[in-house]
């Protein structure tokens, strides 16, 4: 049970997550050979669950109606040679020949990284939802091919409003239809039409959700007829009501604006949006204010996140309502400073809205929670759009577009200055030089041009336009612009000399963005391009050899470096920030106990991830025809988590404890034989309710490892660990409770740990339960043998005058006799302990305090009411001893030693024998009185801490199981020499026993076979004792309870698990959780907001010249390549 | 310390303050650089440099100083900005306990990590919160700011942080970059306690002359003034 809470709120939180976080990285062994389907995803900015299904390649015909400007081709019409893709809900066409058939090569399949000519990864086409498509039809054409007609929905919020016909007559509702041509076998188009028809039935029902989704989209605004703008228009962001920023003059806004209403007009706007070369060049010129946000959000893909879970801001803020966290504390210090010189941020509006967005991403995403920066971006994308579209554009970012950048460890920021670095190196040698030379850190200027994607950098409305970029291409663009910005300032770089300088010299330049370029240039358009435009064209023309792919090959190169690095300083940081109880261990000891606990940690969620992987994979291969398509697809490649990723995991539930003790401890290992390679599906771990993976797991589910034991023992151990009552544990956790057993190699202070241990209500009393279950414990320790310092003689163990005889000192020549001895030292300390315990109920305490000197040997009565509870075994350590040691030099002599078993019921064929011998070895009466109180379940009894001490001090072995093997038995830096489960050593394997000797649960009822056949029978059943006995008194008292109350109370450990089940309640309730969340409209509270905005907006009230002109510029530059001449020939063209 | 005409030997001390999120570090360094303070200040991102020059009896320190940012992620980063530091200014707030802990943390990152024989001041700031803000105001250059807050939000007490100072033989200040308390008296002590021994002369020529074109005593953020932009393009 320990781990199911935890594990269900991971899964939880694992289902929030809209992107595969490993998705856009370059990291794992998944990028260095990336499923098709991450490469599609990709490409198409789609969510995590788009698969490749089907594709086949065709052309694309928009017909001439549609066209934005006519060409030569103007009476066919506008045509696209490339590929058609067909996922669970998505029809995408793409110029960029990209294939993710399972036949097709990497480069094929990655062939979107690389140069995309200012059309970004998508390049020329249109990614439809299925749900925007309203009809498909197969024309009729010559020779046989398929050609398909695809009218979509849009306008389709504008259609709702009005019937149908009436608008059918309007001159600027056209309804969208475009004609595909598939080029590709009879089969393969048939079966491409089948998958289409398929993926259209079922999205049907999707059609709603789409209309609510495009209602939040300026363009429906936008494109509404005139008369009925009077209408709320959707929130385009801050700037609506708080001014955006720059201008609007300066950006000709207005001239922008029309331009893009024209281009929507015809392409489709939104969901049904058609790229085609004007809508990037629309783009690179800068977006204008009110569709800057629809435009983000569609280039980059977050409106695909929205439109597939449109309610998760408004759920997710709902669902965590007065809810507190660190990351929460921490946005709170934030939000005042961001930036605070834009007026929509001094007012409660705009930073209620930062609160809010800022607050539902650390929910749904923990492991990222809240980064500073993170504050500036969203300040920034929230005077463009809606909450709920920043919402999800920023969950596109930091899973998509720029990976671990605001991660806590942040790698994606350092591995990024590496990758930086390194195209710096390449492509201007000489700078870098100087860098090297002059000790200046790169990364120490261009690390917040990454981090805050140069919004905090440059002026915002440059920043801005760098943004409209980088949504549409990628990570890249941020590289292109850095490189340019060095690039640019070259020569005065080349005159800094140290850090300060470097840094004056860029800040002028930002300074100075908006100056001209050329300002001593005769030719006045030379004159009018101003210095971020300079910046662009030599970011995107000079740097065009800068692809996604340049980028990916340098992360991979640069990752291990980059991860190493952080968790070096994350190991440091972490083993310095232990409390001062940790001092105790070496610094060795530390540093292995950290790399241990994340080992196991890390190692168990790679399992886990095959698991679920292997999971999926059924759950898919038993559904749909997906697999018939992409047969064994699913390639993912699985790398372990790394602490440099962040911590995906720091806590250590109770499987995972157990994994980690085996790895340290021998008897921490399992006795069980390796299991079965398939378990049965309803295994589970007999108490713990600990949930087992293994079920589904083809491997091993403890990995390559030894199977744990999961004993008591183990249990209470992590309990005690387990401070805060977290049911899991920390590393400070793991060190503390390590520190206290290993730490002061201090005898007193390691017994009363163990004491304290089974102290469960810790009122300085160990009961009855409690003494059986400590020796059921030191057999579990000692089951695989001793380690530690043990003295070979024994010495006098002295204590209280009540053992004063010395022992043989003989010693045992080989380990397994110690341990044999051992043995015998625990039978002997649970007949001590309830020799000296204390009764419960102080009326008997006279009595039972009343300690007869053990060794006046008396007969014991003939009573059978004593003789079955009566502890037979051997009552003087000493006479024992020699017992052990003759039952040891010669077999003769076993019946001795077998006498040190329970006289019970089932009498072994030893047992005539062992009567004798119990003759000979007399317990006093007193003693047996005394057992017989012990015994009686009606007398409920106990021992103290310092009855416990004396116990142990009295029997040297026990003593020095305190003093040295415990402790020692934890090998930390070492670890263990051979972990192998299928060569687990026990004591008694190691003396070649047939059967390794089961004793827990102790439940059970270990055979006697082994008694009288020589040394094996002695040991056997002297280990068999020990838990007879156990079993026995617990079956006693159970019985007795069980007379005494009607209402039979299961025993100690049925309650255990009713405790547990009790937990369990909780955990099960949470996970239902968040299943009726309330779906309302984000922008309810929003709109009134947008009350008396600029209802013109889109308008056109300029001449259509100017607007061309806007153009013009760009198209004259075109041609121009020659008129520029810098020294650097940064001017080439702006767009091609 | 305006004479800076004095031919008193110059050099150059690198400089870095380290400590919690928001408890102050960037309001310090403006205080100290420009004087001024800022109600809310952008959170850094990374780190910001700044010069600015501090004068003694003796000779004139230029202070190359690296505020970096204080959330506890960026700490990883922290390795890059204090490397060949000589000197560090450990920032905690005076009325949060855990910016205190945190300051430990870095005191000790720096004793191991950082270069040998750095000068470390511990800086307990926002005094102007607490009433001993009262009293600093009577004293030193921050005369003439008005109080407004009467309750005494001190959390963290002059002795513990003191003792802990001794204890690690750091320079100990409280100070209040609001209204300017102890600000400058802490980089003096500092620029007092670096050993002359650790001192080099300013970086080459190249350094100075560009520095003097940025114009020295200048606050250099790496933040960039977007105010100042103009807008108007349309490429």
């Amino acid at each position: 049970m320990f781990n199911i809470s935890s594990f269900v709120q991971k899964a939880q939180s694992a289902a929030q997550q809209l992107i595969d976080p490993m998705q856009g990285l370059n990291l794992t062994n998944s990028d260095r050979n990336p499923s098709k389907a991450s490469l599609f995803q990709s490409q198409f900015r789609l969510p995590s669950s788009q698969t490749p299904l089907f594709e086949i390649p065709a052309e694309l015909t928009i017909p001439p109606s549609n066209v934005t400007h006519g060409g030569k081709d103007h009476d066919r019409g506008w045509h696209y040679a490339g590929r058609l893709h067909l996922s669970e809900s998505y029809l995408c066409f793409s110029t960029t020949p990209s294939s993710f058939a399972h036949t097709a090569s990497t480069s094929t399949s990655s062939a979107f990284a690389g140069q995309t000519h200012g059309a970004g990864p998508s390049g020329n086409g249109f990614t439809f939802p299925l749900c925007a498509i309203r009809r498909v039809e197969r024309l009729n054409s010559q020779n046989f091919q398929f050609s398909l007609a695809i009218t979509t929905w849009n306008g389709i919020a504008q259609e709702q409003a009005k019937d149908k016909t009436a608008l059918k007559d309007r001159k600027d509702f056209r309804e969208q239809r475009i004609t595909i041509q598939l080029a590709g076998s009879r089969q393969a188009c048939e079966r491409f039409c089948d998958g289409l028809k398929k993926g259209l039935r079922g999205a049907v029902g999707s059609v709603g959700r789409l209309k609510r989704v495009i209602a939040e989209c300026y363009s429906e605004y936008l494109l509404r007829p005139e008369e009925k703008k009077n209408a709320a228009s959707p929130d385009a962001g801050l700037g609506v009501v708080f001014k955006y920023p720059g201008d609007p003059k300066k950006l000709r806004d207005r001239a922008k604006m029309r331009l893009w209403a024209e281009y929507l007009r015809d392409n489709g706007r939104n969901a049904t949006l058609i790229r085609q070369p004007t809508f990037h060049k629309l783009i690179r010129v800068g977006l204008p204010n009110r569709l800057r946000g629809e435009m983000w959000e569609l280039t980059s893909g977050s409106f695909y996140l929205r439109l597939e879970t449109p309610t998760l801001y408004t759920d997710t803020l709902d669902k965590f309502m007065g809810q507190e966290s660190l990351a929460i504390d921490e946005i709170e210090k934030d939000l005042n400073r961001s930036l605070p010189e834009y007026p929509g941020f001094q007012s409660e509006e705009g930073i209620n809205r930062l609160r809010r967005v800022l607050t539902a991403y650390s929910w749904i995403n923990p492991d990222v929670g809240y980064c500073q920066a993170m504050n500036i971006v969203v300040a920034a994308l929230l005077i463009y759009m809606s909450e709920a579209q920043a919402f999800f554009l920023l969950s596109a970012l930091c899973d998509r577009l720029v990976p671990g950048y605001y991660s806590s460890t942040m790698y994606g920021t350092l591995l990024d200055q590496k990758v930086f670095e390194s195209l710096v190196e390449k492509t201007m040698p000489i700078l870098w030089e100087h860098l090297v030379k002059s000790d200046v850190q790169l990364s120490v200027v261009s690390l917040p041009w990454f981090l805050s994607l140069y919004i905090n950098s440059m002026p915002l409305v440059f920043a801005f336009r760098v943004l409209d970029v980088f949504f549409v291409e990628g990570p890249k663009v941020l590289f292109q612009v850095g490189l340019a910005i060095l690039r640019i300032n070259g020569e005065e770089l080349l005159d800094a000399a140290d850090d300060g300088a470097f840094i004056s010299v860029l800040k002028s330049y930002f300074s100075r963005l908006d100056e001209s370029a050329h300002p001593k240039s005769e030719n006045p358009k030379l004159r009018a391009i101003n210095r971020f435009q300079e910046l662009m064209v030599v970011a995107f023309k000079e740097f065009s050899a800068i692809t996604h792919s340049t980028i990916q090959d340098l992360r991979l190169k640069n990752k291990d470096a980059v991860l190493n690095n952080i968790e070096n300083f994350a190991k440091r940081t972490a083993i310095r920030n232990l409390g001062p109880e940790s001092k105790v261990l070496s610094p060795e000891e530390l540093g292995a106990l950290y790399d241990r606990f994340y080992g196991v940690l890390y190692e168990r969620q790679q399992r886990d991830h095959i698991v679920q992987e292997e999971q999926r994979r059924r759950a898919k291969a038993s559904k749909t025809r997906a697999s018939e398509a992409f047969p064994g697809h699913h390639d993912h490649g699985v790398e372990k988590g790394r602490v440099g990723l962040g911590p995906s995991t720091s806590l250590m539930d109770y499987d995972a404890f157990r994994e980690f003790l085996a790895s340290v401890s021998k008897w921490a290992i399992s006795d069980a034989p390796p299991p079965s390679p398939r378990r049965d599906p309803s295994d589970r771990s007999p108490y713990f309710g600990s949930f087992r993976r293994s079920d589904i797991n083809p491997l091993s589910p403890w990995g390559n490892g030894p199977e744990p034991a999961d004993h008591e023992f183990m249990q209470r151990l992590f309990r005690k660990w387990d401070v805060t009552n977290s049911s899991s544990l920390t590393l400070q956790n793991v060190v503390t409770g390590l520190a206290k057993i290993k730490g002061g190699r201090d005898i007193m202070g390691t017994i009363t740990y163990f004491f304290e241990l089974y102290d469960d209500d810790e009122d300085g009393k160990v009961d009855r339960e409690g003494i059986l279950r400590v020796s059921e414990a030191l057999l579990f320790l000692s089951r695989r043998g001793l380690e530690g310092t043990l003295s070979n003689s024994n010495s006098t163990a002295m204590l209280n005058g009540m053992t004063e005889s010395d022992s043989a000192s003989l010693s045992p020549p080989i380990g397994g006799s110690v341990n044999e001895r051992f043995l015998g030292s625990v039978s002997a300390f649970i007949r001590r302990c309830f020799e000296y315990a204390d009764p419960d109920n102080l009326g008997n305490q006279d009595e039972a305090v009343q300690v007869t000197n053990p060794d006046t040997p008396i007969i014991p009565k003939g009573d059978p009411s004593i003789d079955n509870s009566t502890f037979a075994i051997g009552d003087d350590e000493d006479e024992e001893d020699e017992e052990d040691i003759l039952a040891l030099d010669s077999p003769l002599s076993q019946p001795n030693t077998a006498a040190k078993q329970l006289d019970l019921e089932p009498i072994p064929p030893a047992i005539g024998k062992q009567a004798e011998i119990t003759g000979q070895r007399a317990v006093s009466k007193a003693q047996s009185e005394k057992a017989n109180i012990a015994l009686d379940p009606s007398n409920p009894l106990h021992i103290t801490l310092p009855t416990f001490r004396m116990v142990v001090l009295a029997d040297e072995l026990l003593e020095q199981f305190f003093e040295s093997s415990f402790p020692t038995s934890l090998h930390i830096t070492d670890g263990l020499p051979n972990t192998t489960s299928s060569s687990s050593l026990t004591t008694f394997s190691s003396l070649n026993f047939s059967r390794p000797a089961t004793l827990s649960p102790p439940g059970a009822q270990p055979g006697l076979a082994g008694a009288g056949r020589g040394l094996r029978g002695v040991l056997d059943n002297i280990v068999t004792d020990a838990s007879r006995v156990a079993a026995e008194v617990r079956r006693r008292m159970e019985e007795a309870q069980r007379e005494l109350e009607k209402n039979a109370l299961p025993g100690q450990r049925d309650e255990d698990e009713e405790d547990e089940e009790d937990i369990q309640g909780p955990a099960k309730s949470t996970s239902a959780y968040g299943g009726d969340a309330e779906r309302r409209s984000v922008l309810s509270s929003d709109r009134d907001l947008l009350d008396g905005a600029d209802a013109g907006a889109g308008a056109t009230k300029e001449d259509d010249g100017s607007s061309q002109s806007l153009l013009g510029i760009n198209s004259d530059q075109e041609g121009r390549v020659d008129r520029v001449s810098s020294a650097t020939q940064r001017i080439v063209e702006f767009e091609s | 310390m305006a004479d800076s005409n004095a031919p008193k030997p110059s050099s150059s001390v690198k400089l870095v303050l380290l400590g919690e999120a928001a408890v102050g570090k960037s309001s310090l360094v403006l205080r100290f650089v420009n004087n001024d303070f800022q109600e809310n200040k952008e959170p850094t991102i990374g780190a910001a440099f700044l010069t600015q020059k501090c004068n003694l009896p003796s000779r004139t320190i230029k202070f190359e100083i690296w505020d970096t940012a204080g959330q506890e992620r960026f700490a990883s980063l922290a390795p890059m900005y204090y490397r060949n530091a000589q000197a560090a200014l450990v920032v905690y707030d005076l009325t949060k306990p855990t910016s205190l802990v945190k300051a430990r943390h870095w005191v000790a990152e720096l004793q191991r990590q950082a270069s040998p024989g750095i000068v470390i001041a511990l800086v307990g700031n926002k005094l102007d919160l607490t009433n001993d803000g009262e009293s600093g105001r009577g004293d030193g250059d921050s005369e003439g700011v008005e109080g407004e807050d009467p309750g005494d939000a001190r959390k963290v007490s002059t002795e513990e942080a003191k003792s802990y100072a001794e204890e690690e033989s750091l320079l100990f200040f409280e100070t209040s970059a609001k209204t300017g308390y102890n600000v400058t008296d802490v980089f003096t002590a500092i620029a007092n306690a670096i050993p002359e021994t650790s001192l080099k002369s300013t970086r080459g020529p190249g350094a100075s002359n560009v520095a003097s074109r940025a114009g020295d005593e200048q606050r250099v953020n790496l933040n960039g003034p977007r105010e100042a932009a103009k807008e108007g393009c349309a490429c």
